[in-house]
């Protein structure tokens, strides 16, 4: 066994525990310590750090809709300098096997925020172009732990690459997506980072015109 | 004769010998569909795999743990490798390209070198063996002690394999070791093209005369040296995995000269020396022909439990306040980051450790003598050189100061010829094999040198 992270054997001590009810690990306890989870305080909306019930951000959004197309954002780590350099290897150097270092957490908050909620899982989508370049969709490679059925009813015409946006051109940029089918009613997105929250909120508002009456996300990072 | 058209030629320059990914090409799809249908450029896989066992073809890894598999919703899963990926993706659909259209030319430099100093009678002999090897197409082992002055030892078989219009490669585990290398030999060799390569640097290998290189950055060629000098072959990566040594055999042509360099042999390559299976010079005295620094041991009373309790034994404050009195740089290894952290805290000094990111920069501040002292991890020990320093060591008991590493920091002190002595000392609780061995043979070594001057 070794770590997705760091590659190294993980040691395990063998205990009654362990032997009797065999778990496999996919991180070592070295590479978890740098993994920052999000703790309280922070707003009960995005998840952003504050001290507020709601951050600004998500009040601007909802001066912006009138109505917030999305009703809440679940993150799970921070985006320390350590994450930033694991996006990056998973994401623009493709290795695609570290979501598995993410699995157990990713499950768990899944189950304590949206167990039984019959949620229908969609992934963001990725352009075509960069399709081909990474060969694996980061949102659905996510969306895949969870183990539940996934809907593909969202597609994306490519444009600039978000990171290299300002927040303003990031907020008024037209909405990338189409959708290919009526959506359902209870939809739960899911993304890799939830930076400003436009991206989430474009697919939000569009299954909103075409059916869905609940949006919400889960999101591996929250920035 | 036809001559290449200059786009080619130059595509040559950058593409020969090398085995890249598609993205490292950086050409436009026309150009690239161009070079492929002229056959300039031809496809290698990525991964080989034969009954689901793969290997990854570019860095050699067969570890079948490190490779790592991305499903498709309509084919067959990639595989693709792990150990490389910070070098970018192989995988099964993502192939290597080689360049198979008119080698490159590359002009010739008839007097390169431009150092005008003089060796003393035993790094002659080195020098004179390694041109003699460079004109054979043999190996040879140079074992020379820290501080022997091992790069100048280079220079005449360097040269006389550039008037030959070979290729050079000075490949080493570290990049620190690239990075104070490249410089030394740019200032020699001032007319001559070179690279320096190391993971993040810049620069790029126009199928130059000389390449400074991290054996990592090997892993991009094949078939591409003449002579491959390897530095510090003892040290890791270089002699834990297995796969470096058979990127750097690939890199290398097949009737290439191979140079090896080591102050510190590992148990494999004294065995070769010892039954005479590798030609080897030994040089075992430093270029000043003073002796090495033999290590001072310092015994401390349960040290490792007042270090744990974060307290600096009183044996180790004097010794470091008897150095700041007498205007003594110096340098103290401490065993893990932890330890150089807590230590840096209390005694308000500057440390590094290999993760440091101001590790590049605290290393040429304490070079240009902006402070006196810095604490570092094993980072430090071998490779880089600072004029006149002492050496102290904490807690040299622990398992990463090995036999090879007790002598190669214990080589850092009385380097330069004005200052040829200097001072290390061992704070320890138990007393290890390591460190007897390391200060044996620095008492051996001194005595050999003794007989070669007599």
């Amino acid at each position: 066994m070794i770590c997705y992270l760091c590659l190294k054997p993980i040691k395990e001590d063998t205990t009654w525990s362990n032997f009797l009810n065999p778990q496999h690990r996919t991180i070592c306890d070295h590479c978890d310590d740098k993994l920052e989870q999000i703790t309280q305080p922070f707003c009960q909306k995005c998840m952003k750090p504050t001290a507020d019930q709601k951050c600004s951000d998500c009040i601007r959004w909802e001066q912006h809709f009138g109505q917030d197309p999305l009703e809440r954002n679940v993150s799970i780590y921070t985006y320390n300098e350590y994450m930033k350099d694991l996006i990056a290897r998973f994401k623009y150097r493709g290795d695609y096997e570290l979501i598995n270092a993410w699995k157990k957490n990713v499950r768990e908050t899944f189950k304590e925020h949206f167990k039984n909620q019959d949620l229908s899982i969609v992934p963001i989508p990725l352009g075509d172009d960069r399709y081909s370049i990474r060969q694996f969709n980061q949102a659905e490679a996510i969306a895949i732990l969870l183990t539940e059925p996934i809907h593909h009813i969202l597609t994306r015409q490519d444009g600039q690459k978000q990171s290299k946006k300002s927040r303003r051109e990031r907020v008024f940029s037209n909405n990338p997506f189409q959708i290919t089918q009526p959506s359902p009613k209870s939809i739960l997105l899911i993304d890799d980072i939830y930076t400003t929250g436009t991206t989430i909120r474009q697919a939000a508002s569009l299954l909103k015109e075409r059916g869905a009456e609940h949006v919400q996300s889960l999101t591996l990072i929250r920035s | 004769m036809k001559t290449t058209p200059p786009l080619i030629e130059d595509l040559a320059r950058r593409f020969s010998t090398k085995l890249l990914l598609k993205h490292e090409l950086n050409l436009s799809e026309h150009r690239f569909q161009y070079l492929i249908t002229h056959q300039h450029i031809e496809r290698v896989p990525g991964i080989s795999s034969a009954l689901n066992f793969h290997q990854c073809n570019r860095c050699l890894n067969k570890n079948q743990m490190l490779f790592g598999k991305i499903p498709q919703r309509n084919s067959k899963s990639i595989i693709y490798c792990k150990k490389c990926i910070q070098m970018g993706r192989v995988s099964t659909k993502e192939p290597l390209y080689r360049w198979t259209g008119p080698m490159p030319m590359r002009h010739n430099v008839a007097n390169p070198l431009k150092w005008r100093g003089i060796l003393t009678p035993l790094q002659e002999k080195a020098s004179q063996k390694m041109v003699e090897s460079v004109n054979n197409r043999s190996k040879l082992l140079i074992y020379a002690v820290c501080g022997a002055g091992k790069t100048e030892m280079l220079y005449a078989g360097i040269q006389e394999a550039i008037k030959q219009n070979k290729r050079v490669c000075i490949a080493t585990p570290r990049a620190d070791v690239v990075r104070e290398l490249a410089p030394r030999l740019r200032r020699d060799f001032p007319t001559i093209h070179s690279a320096a390569l190391y993971g993040g640097s810049t620069e790029r290998d126009l199928n130059n005369h000389l390449v400074i290189a991290t054996t990592h950055q090997l892993l991009r060629y094949e078939n591409s040296f003449d002579v491959m000098v390897v530095d510090e072959v003892d040290a890791f990566p270089y002699h834990r995995d297995k796969t470096l040594p058979k990127a750097v055999a690939r890199a290398s042509k097949s009737d290439s000269t191979q140079i090896h360099l080591t102050a510190t042999p590992r148990r494999s390559h004294k065995l070769q020396i010892a039954t005479k299976q590798i030609p080897t010079v030994s040089i075992p005295s430093r270029y000043h022909g003073h002796p090495i620094p033999t290590p001072t041991f310092q015994a401390i009373l349960r040290l490792n439990d007042s270090l744990e309790k974060d307290k600096t034994p009183t044996k180790i404050t004097r010794w470091i306040n008897e150095k700041r009195t007498n205007n003594r740089r110096f340098l103290l290894f401490a065993p893990t980051i932890q330890l150089a952290e807590s230590l840096a805290e209390k005694l308000d000094m500057p440390y590094v450790h290999a993760e440091s990111p101001y590790r590049e920069y605290l290393i040429k501040q304490f070079r240009a003598r902006n402070f006196e002292s810095l604490i570092t991890t094993t980072i430090l020990e071998r490779g880089v050189t600072f004029p006149s320093i002492d050496v102290a060591v904490i807690q040299a008991d622990h398992h990463v100061f090995d036999e090879a590493a007790l002598i190669q920091i214990a080589g850092r002190a009385g380097r330069s010829a004005n200052d040829p002595t200097g001072d290390v000392t061992f704070f320890y609780e138990y007393k290890t094999n390591a460190m007897i061995q390391a200060r044996n043979y620095t008492i051996l070594k001194n005595k050999e040198a003794k007989r070669c001057t007599v």
